[in-house]
């Protein structure tokens, strides 16, 4: 059995973990379809938003050199990484060069991506996670299971009790807004002390070279605004073109994530301090992480994966998502986007199961804010993972993992078969003549169904049938 | 250096894939009309987001501001208040504890420079700030703030209670509309910051807390209206 399957087993025969997630989904959907009351409103804009994101990749190339350009020109420095690796020596050697040995963090997938934490760690770095859901899940010494609310999968007694057991003097309470209180606590003497904050970027504006961030806290303005040095890091895809972009995106980002109309904080940050300013990092960093994504940008379809605004509507929409959770796929991004996207970051090798587990249901088009078509893109997901590995062009790294020599074999059979009418009449035939062969028990589909019963005739022999009583008449 | 080596390599795996592309055609990007307010329905609206989202809105007037959030403070048990000097309320908030109240409170200007024990200071002594803002939108129930020299960043971020005043004249409809009367393409400050509630977060359980990280509280002056 595959690591993922065993993961799904696992996860599958958790009552408390399937009850959190249950209760998590039911509540961010509620929450997103009351933000969304008139249809014409959020097909327009959805177009719109689908549009922007579109022109933006188009774009690419140009805009990321505008946005470093403007940057630099505003004072912050930016870093470009084609990997994880180089993403954390770039990170680390920063903060080793400013003799930083404290860090606050603001919820950054892409740092969950490079696993910035543990190479900063190895470092002698003291890194701690900010954001509430992030740093009970750091606490935990786990990974987040949703990239908008990473500790879903706990619930506050088990909160609770995971506070009374790390934080000095803290007793147990289930009392969410104690809870808080002593996380809250803990964390403001880190931002008072620490001597870099690392955020993320949701999105980078070429035109004016700002960092926007997106937040209800207060922890990516305290970890961006205190400490001396304030280092972002994003994906390559993040960069729009305008301010005029950001309006419409930010929209749909906050009322399909959270169903709210905005986030408490909106936070543009276009330079460092400035002569006189009493406060504001004094220096800013801009990393720029590809780690795959040149490789989905090269094929006009898979493109669509870097649309996303990463807003975690179509996890939360998704049945399998909601029945395995977030930590069963193994991957730093769950459910469908972290489907689709990836294989594009670890290769097909290590995610050839992933775009199998779906039922292709689409929920996740249906709310996906920028049209992102994500069943086509499993499917053909699913097409690249069998794909012959010496097929040219190479679309996806690890094209071919997928590939079984008896199910390659099967369908060349199928396929052959099906093109001879005189192979199909003989096989179909056959088929049903010796379906007393077929065993009762098949794998998978006779674990809570019956096994299926082919008719005694094929359908061609019951039409003749008919047609000749027809003309008997 | 890897990270120059980086930089073209990835700007040329790019370029490959849109060379010679048309940017002349791309479809057309329309948004959607909202329908117009009047300045009263704006108004309307932005409370409404505000107190949604669990702000205090107190409807006031410039001559009334030193009453007010002498009032405020003295129900919430506060007798000290960060502010920034020669700010555009500055004159107002300084009348404070001269006001005709029985309450005493400490006005403390922020003259100093984030950090060693000014810093210290500031997180851990420092119940409550005021701030003038920039501009105001209606859709969202947002306040805009410019942080400047005298009104820092950290001014509205670590006081646990932040007072915000609003001009009713500086509302807009929405943010895109914002952004393009007041051509924020040319003149973007170090940094802009949207607000539109006290911090929060349903991070556990998805129960909603207040006071997450920065303000527990938001007290919003809005004036002439």
């Amino acid at each position: 059995m595959t690591q993922f399957k065993q993961n799904v087993k696992r996860d599958l025969n958790d009552p408390q973990l399937r009850d959190n997630f249950r209760g998590a989904m039911d509540y961010l959907m509620d929450k997103r379809q009351a933000a969304f009351t008139d249809e014409d409103e959020w097909t327009i804009l959805r177009e719109q938003c689908k549009r922007i994101k579109q022109r933006c990749l188009l774009k690419l190339p140009q805009l990321l050199e505008q946005l470093e350009e403007n940057l630099q020109r505003n004072g912050i420095k930016v870093h470009w990484a084609q990997t994880t690796e180089q993403a954390n020596e770039i990170i680390a050697g920063l903060i080793a060069k400013a003799g930083g040995k404290t860090v606050v963090k603001g919820k950054s997938m892409v740092s969950e991506e490079v696993a910035l934490n543990d190479h900063l760690e190895q470092q002698g770095v003291e890194c701690l996670e900010t954001d509430m859901g992030e740093y009970i899940v750091q606490l935990a010494k786990e990974h987040p299971s949703h990239i908008i609310m990473p500790a879903i999968h706990q619930n506050k007694s088990q909160i609770g009790k995971l506070f009374a057991q790390h934080i000095d003097g803290f007793d147990y309470s289930t009392d969410v807004d104690t809870l808080i209180k002593a996380g809250r606590n803990v964390l403001r003497d880190k931002f008072c002390q620490a001597d870099v904050g690392i955020t993320g970027v949701n999105f980078a504006v070429a035109e004016t070279g700002t960092l926007c961030l997106v937040e209800n806290e207060g922890n990516g303005r305290m970890c961006s605004t205190v400490p001396d040095l304030h280092i972002a890091i994003t994906g390559i895809e993040k960069v729009v073109e305008t301010l005029n972009d950001v309006p419409p995106l930010l929209s749909l980002l906050t009322r399909s994530a959270t169903g709210q109309a905005i986030s408490t904080y909106f936070n543009m940050i276009t330079r460092p301090r400035q002569p006189g300013e009493k406060d504001g990092p004094k220096a800013v960093h801009l990393v720029l992480l590809d780690n795959g994504r040149s490789q989905a940008f090269a094929d006009e379809e898979l493109r669509q994966t870097l649309q996303c605004i990463r807003c975690g509507a179509c996890m939360n929409h998704c049945p399998v998502y909601t029945r395995i959770g977030g930590h069963a796929y193994g991957t730093v991004y769950p459910g469908p986007i972290g489907k689709i996207i990836s294989p594009h970051l670890l290769g097909l090798q290590a995610t050839k199961d992933l775009p199998t587990a779906s039922s292709l249901c689409g929920a996740c088009e249906e709310v996906c804010p920028v049209g992102i078509p994500i069943p086509k893109l499993l499917l053909r997901l699913r097409k690249e993972s069998v794909q012959p590995r010496a097929d040219v062009p190479q679309t996806v790294q690890g094209q071919g993992a997928g590939r079984k020599p008896i199910e390659a074999w099967v369908w060349t059979l199928w396929a052959l078969v099906h093109k001879s009418p005189r192979l199909y009449r003989l096989s179909t035939k056959l088929l049903t003549r010796l379906s007393w062969l077929m065993p009762k028990k098949l794998g998978p589909w006779t674990v809570a169904r019956t096994a299926p019963k082919l008719a005694a005739k094929t359908l061609h022999e019951l039409i003749d049938e008919r047609e000749k009583q027809g003309k008997n008449k | 250096m890897t990270n120059l080596s980086a930089r073209n390599n990835i700007l040329a795996k790019l370029k490959r894939q849109v060379a010679g592309t048309d940017y002349n055609n791309l479809p057309k990007e329309s948004g959607f009309d909202y329908p117009k307010l009047s300045h009263q329905q704006q108004l309307e609206q932005f409370v409404a987001h505000l107190q949604n989202n669990h702000a205090q809105v107190i409807k006031t007037s410039r001559a009334q501001i030193a009453e007010v959030v002498g009032r405020e403070l003295k129900s919430l048990n506060i007798d000290k208040l960060l502010y920034g000097k020669n700010s555009q309320y500055s004159e107002e908030i300084e009348a404070l504890p001269t006001a005709d109240m029985k309450c005493r409170v400490i006005l403390q200007p922020f003259d100093f420079v984030v950090e060693g024990e000014a810093k210290q200071n500031l997180f851990d002594n420092t119940p409550a700030a005021i701030t003038g803002s920039h501009s105001a939108i209606a859709a969202t129930g947002t306040i805009v703030l410019w942080p400047t020299v005298d009104e820092p960043r950290t001014l509205s971020l670590v006081p646990p209670v932040h007072f915000v005043i609003v001009d009713a004249n500086q509302l807009y409809a929405d943010f895109t509309t914002l952004i393009n009367e007041q051509q924020w393409h040319n003149k973007m400050p170090t940094n802009i910051l949207l607000i539109s509630g006290p911090s929060k977060t349903a991070d556990i359980q998805q129960t909603l807390a207040y006071g997450a990280h920065g303000p527990k509280k938001l007290v919003v002056l809005l004036l002439d209206c």
